[in-house]
């Protein structure tokens, strides 16, 4: 299945799984809002890969692109295709709140710039 | 003359099918009425035609319904905001459903609201003879009624001025930087006898923070919470109290991101009623009165 990588963790998901509900699985936490596709709050760029949506977005909630090559997307709703590279908007507190979770989840933190935020 | 009450908000949502899930299974309402696009809904307890309507498409707020006492009160209404320096315009019977002909202002803060007077009343589901406490047949939360809408403006006082100089509305609670002549940064205003119809805070014109529906008490709202739960409902915060309003509340998101409340208790106003003022240092207790911490997600999503 493709993984997520943000800020230097990788995470396999499960079919179907948004990056959101996958990172909330595996223990993480960063800013969020309606959950639901409406606010633009949980936005990250794909740096690499491709995503899918598992439901209905609102255009106007996507902030505006800034780098053609680093589309934006919502994570909330955001479903991975390929393994994917994000990068979550500045001050969206990305951390670890479960260390456990984050072990039986698979998450594998990463060196190579590629995982950097 | 004057305002009686909030009669129906007009939102989009971007998938209809999955907001009438929300609306009608999770939150009890009756789809009194169904097309393509969009879809309008009544509570139980309510009489008049429908109190939210839904249209397909984006997500955020398209209009407030207010209902006014008498028809001659629309022209009046009208007179003064213009005096005011908003825009307005006549609305004939059938621009909206089952409404009569009104005035749709557009306020300073660029929302859209319609006064109107006439509506098709079709009761409510316990009828005004004889009437039991509730019908048998609710589903989900099974809200009686929608209460108030908050909405974000760039000058919450200029919007409290339009409330209360156009439309007699009086101010039940503000919160201020500053006592002695501070800027208004939120306030909570009344038609009726509750403490608030509409609320502004600061913050994007045409926005909207949430509309909320009214329960009988703090047992409905825990109910209504592990309805949430078990529906999937997601939750922004509660249960928990306001120090403003002293109501009672949980705060959730529909399906397309717009916000939601579902809210209980508050006080008895009246034209009279004494402004409670709450300085901007204390807003953390005024909002969240248990935690006295504010939320972000809270002050910052609006659709």
């Amino acid at each position: 299945m493709p993984s997520v990588t943000v800020a230097g963790v990788t995470l396999p998901l499960r079919p179907g799984e948004t990056i959101l509900a996958g990172l909330h699985r595996a223990g993480y936490a960063y800013r969020i809002g309606c959950r639901r596709g409406g606010c633009g709050v949980c936005a990250a760029e794909v740096t690499s890969g491709e995503i899918a949506y598992a439901g209905p977005i609102a255009e106007r909630a996507l902030p505006p692109v800034t780098d053609p090559a680093a589309p934006p997307c919502l994570t909330c709703r955001a479903v991975p295709v390929t393994d994917v590279v994000i990068r979550l908007a500045d001050g969206a507190r990305f951390r670890c709140v479960a260390p456990m979770l984050a072990e039986l989840a698979g998450a594998t933190p990463r060196t190579d710039e590629q995982g950097e935020p | 003359m004057g305002v009686m009450r909030l009669g129906y908000v007009h939102a989009r949502v971007t998938d209809l099918e999955e907001a009438k899930s929300h609306y009608a299974d999770t939150l009890g309402m009756r789809i009194v009425h169904a097309e393509d696009d969009r879809l309008h809904l009544k509570a139980w307890d309510e009489y008049d035609h429908h109190s939210v309507v839904l249209e397909e498409g984006g997500v955020g707020l398209v209009k407030l319904g207010y209902k006014v006492q008498k028809p001659e009160d629309l022209s009046e209404f009208e007179r003064r905001a213009q005096a005011f320096g908003c825009i307005t315009e006549r609305m004939s019977k059938g621009d909206n459903l089952a409404v009569g002909d009104g005035v749709r202002i557009v306020l300073p803060s660029d929302h859209v609201i319609e006064l109107y007077n006439e509506i098709e009343v079709v009761g409510t589901e316990t009828g005004t003879v004889n009437p039991n406490p509730f019908p048998r047949h609710l589903v989900g939360v099974g809200v009686p009624r929608i209460d108030h809408a908050l909405i974000t403006a760039e000058d919450p006082g200029l919007i409290e001025r339009f409330f209360a100089e156009v439309l007699d509305f009086g101010t039940s609670e503000r919160v201020v930087t500053d006592l002695d002549d501070g800027e208004v940064i939120g306030t909570w205003m009344f038609c009726g006898n509750t403490p608030h119809d509409i609320a502004v805070i600061k913050g994007p014109n045409a926005k909207l923070h949430h509309f909320a529906f009214y329960l009988n008490d703090w047992n409905d709202i825990l109910r209504a919470g592990d309805l949430f739960a078990m529906d999937d409902v997601s939750v922004d915060i509660g249960p928990t109290r306001h120090g403003i309003t002293r109501g009672t509340t949980i705060y959730f998101f529909d399906p397309a991101g717009n916000r939601n409340e579902v809210f209980s208790g508050g006080y008895i106003t009246y034209p009279d009623f004494p402004t409670i003022n709450w300085t901007t240092d204390q807003l953390a207790k005024g909002i969240f009165y248990i935690s006295r911490e504010l939320n972000e997600r809270f002050t910052t999503v609006v659709t």
